[in-house]
């Protein structure tokens, strides 16, 4: 068998299998810890290096539990060790003095999700993420960072405003996250809706069916979708057609947000002659 | 874990096989890459080369290997050390990265067991992966500049930044009508559908994509049109000013892999990969014509190639405002009016070699700059005749 193709036994998640209770309690739990020791490092009362010692603990621990869990599957394998990158990265974004270390602590728990999705055979998320995040916002990041590398830390750099609403409004995220991870609701099956032109419909994505000659120029919809039997095709069908609204909205914020940062590029340099 | 692997081997000897042909292959290709670069650069400049080594001076890259290997170990005291050890290697790494995804010999599209001149056959988003990852290899530069702790490291590292940073989106836009058009990001599938004759090379229906393309991808190789950030007059030697011996060497092997890759993605997108009119495709075919496929790659890649050295030697560097007005008012206009282009011809069914006219929008633009900077430079020069003509009274 192909190693990249998709394995639908191994997916509990997508057949709606349910995670065990102990593991989304321990969730909840390492959340919770998280906010308070972030407000403790917040107020002072611990140094980000006890911090940076604890989570290493932590790591280790999850280390262990997480080879005494694995199964024996090379990829599984892989996976985890993805994940514990990104949780290493994220505790190094937290816990670096330096702003650029903290940006590559950043980089590298960004690069390891997406090892993770890519382990998940989400290849076009993966690589999205990796384009946006990795390959520009982080960039940028460190394009600002490196201009201000002389300068001192401002007060207002290193300390919150609100450091206890910061703290709930990201807790709550956190929580509504992992309680839509842990009870995913029941998933429908694909339907193949011939009606619509570009909806999920795709021949020749059933297994065991033949992929037709690929035609020099394909016109209709229907050649189109016997032409590409592919996981990224159906993702590009559902997202415009089934959300077609929510990435008309999406764009539509991206549009005022580019128009708003031309404003306010012109208005500096106006008020600055 | 020695069960694991014993299970998985069927799959895992051709992946194995297929990534150490190309670890063994690319150091190689490096050094008889500068080797080559200087042939070509001493017969544009009418010199004779490297000639004392070996014939025709051909174990010169060997003996450079060796020396560099040889080279003390300087690491100055001010630099970052860790990261400043990260940077090269990083660098390396992410350019070697993206040949994962690349098929460098024929590959047909039903991806039967055994060997595949690829280390990952048949991954959906081939062509996006391709992007994602050279999108990381300026981490390499930032970090050597920054680690470097050296002002002039850290504006090429800068410089580096917004020169990815803006070339990336030209890149991206010119692949989409290729990708359009074929309806899918598999690189094998893109080469497949080029399969059926001369003419259905992409070439003879995008050649403005294939001109955008070319142009940002030779923008993200740091080579000589667009080498801003190790600029030479104005920063020393840039991002890698403090790096010596086999540190410095790492960067400019991860600079010949960039060309290596950009010149196999030209000839996989634009000109047929393997095909050639009368070589039957790779599926189902004997081991003469695989191997023969593989020739007829690798012979339109070395030209690529050649076509790049030549240009290092013919085009003289961008100033840092012409190099940004070109990737943001020259190629993604002209990479948008390709894909309306494109998209025109497939609402509407017509036939797509129509998109050769797209040739001459380059033409036309170019011809509009040019009028335009004639125009700037009379009204300019008249301008100061009448300044001049001004004082000169002012002056009796």
């Amino acid at each position: 068998m192909n190693p990249f193709t998709i394995d639908p036994n191994r997916l509990p998640l997508v057949t709606g299998e349910q995670i065990p209770g102990t593991m989304s309690q321990l969730m909840l739990l390492v959340i919770l810890l998280g906010a308070v020791s972030y407000l403790l490092l917040q107020h002072g009362v611990l140094k980000s290096k006890m911090i940076a010692a604890a989570g290493m603990g932590v790591f280790a621990l999850a280390a262990a539990l997480a080879v005494s869990l694995v199964p024996g599957q090379l990829d599984a394998v892989v996976r985890m060790c993805f994940s514990l990158l990104a949780v290493a990265g994220g505790l190094a974004f937290i816990t670096a003095r330096e702003p650029v270390h903290a940006a590559l602590g950043f980089a590298t728990a960004v690069l390891s999700t997406c090892g993770v999705l890519f382990m998940q055979s989400a290849y076009f998320i993966a690589a999205a993420t990796m384009i946006v995040y990795a390959g520009a916002t982080i960039i940028i990041f460190l394009f600002v960072l490196m201009f201000a590398q002389k300068s001192k830390l401002r007060t207002y750099d290193v300390e919150l405003s609100h450091p206890i609403v910061a703290t709930v409004v990201a807790t709550a995220l956190m929580f509504a996250i992992a309680w839509s991870v842990t009870s995913p609701g029941e998933i429908l099956p694909i339907k193949l809706d011939l009606t619509r032109p570009y909806s999920l419909a795709v021949p020749g994505e059933a297994p065991g069916k033949q992929m037709p000659p690929m035609p020099s120029t394909a016109t209709s919809a229907e050649e189109y979708a016997a032409f590409v039997p592919s996981k990224t095709s159906g993702l590009g069908r559902s997202m415009f057609t089934d959300y077609l609204l929510a990435i008309e909205l999406a764009g539509t914020v991206l549009l005022v947000a580019t128009i708003g940062a031309i404003v306010l590029a012109q208005r500096t340099e106006r008020d600055a002659t | 874990m020695i069960q694991l692997l014993t299970d998985a081997w069927p799959t895992l000897w051709p992946i194995l096989a297929a990534i150490a042909i190309i670890l063994a292959v690319v150091p190689f290709l490096g050094l008889y890459m500068t080797f080559i670069e200087r042939k070509i650069a001493a017969y544009v400049q009418d010199r004779v080369g490297p000639n004392r080594v070996g014939p025709f001076g051909l174990f010169q890259a060997v003996a450079d290997g060796i020396k560099i290997f040889l080279k003390e170990q300087i690491i100055p005291d001010h630099v970052y050390t860790v990261l400043y050890f990260i940077a090269p290697t990083f660098s390396l790494m992410t350019a070697m990265f993206a040949l994962v995804v690349m098929p460098f010999g024929p590959v047909a599209t039903d991806y039967k067991e055994g060997f595949r001149f690829i280390v990952a056959p048949g991954i959906d988003i081939g062509i996006l992966m391709m992007v994602a990852i050279s999108s990381l290899s300026a981490y390499g530069i930032i970090v050597g500049g920054w680690a470097s702790n050296n002002k002039y490291s850290v504006y090429g590292a800068i410089r580096s930044c917004a020169q990815f940073i803006s070339y990336e989106i030209p890149l991206g836009l010119s692949l989409l009508g290729v990708i359009a058009i074929t309806g899918s990001l598999n690189i094998e599938k893109i080469v497949a559908v080029q399969s059926a004759s001369l003419l259905d090379w992409n070439v003879f229906w995008q050649p403005l994509a294939l001109l955008v393309f070319f142009t940002s991808a030779l923008a993200e190789t740091n080579r000589l049109p667009f080498d801003l950030p190790e600029c030479e007059q104005e920063l020393v030697g840039g991002f890698h000013t403090e790096y010596s011996g086999i540190k410095f060497v790492l960067f400019f092997l991860a600079e010949y892999t960039h060309i290596v890759t950009v010149s196999f993605l030209t000839v996989l997108l634009f000109f047929g990969g393997w095909h050639f009119p009368g070589l039957p495709g790779p599926s189902g075919a004997s081991l003469v014509v695989l191997l023969l496929g593989l020739l007829v790659l690798l012979i339109k890649v070395s030209l690529v190639v050649g076509l790049i050295m030549l240009l290092r030697w013919a085009l003289p560097r961008f100033r840092f405002d012409q190099l940004m007005g070109l990737a943001w008012k020259g190629l993604i206009p002209l990479a948008l009016a390709n894909l309306v282009g494109v998209a025109v011809v497939l609402t509407l069914g017509l036939p797509k070699h129509l998109l050769l006219i797209t040739a001459a929008l380059p033409v036309a633009a170019a011809y509009y700059s040019a009028a335009k900077f004639n125009q700037t430079v009379s009204t300019e020069s008249s301008l100061r005749a009448g300044l001049a003509r001004k004082q000169a009274v002012s002056y009796e």
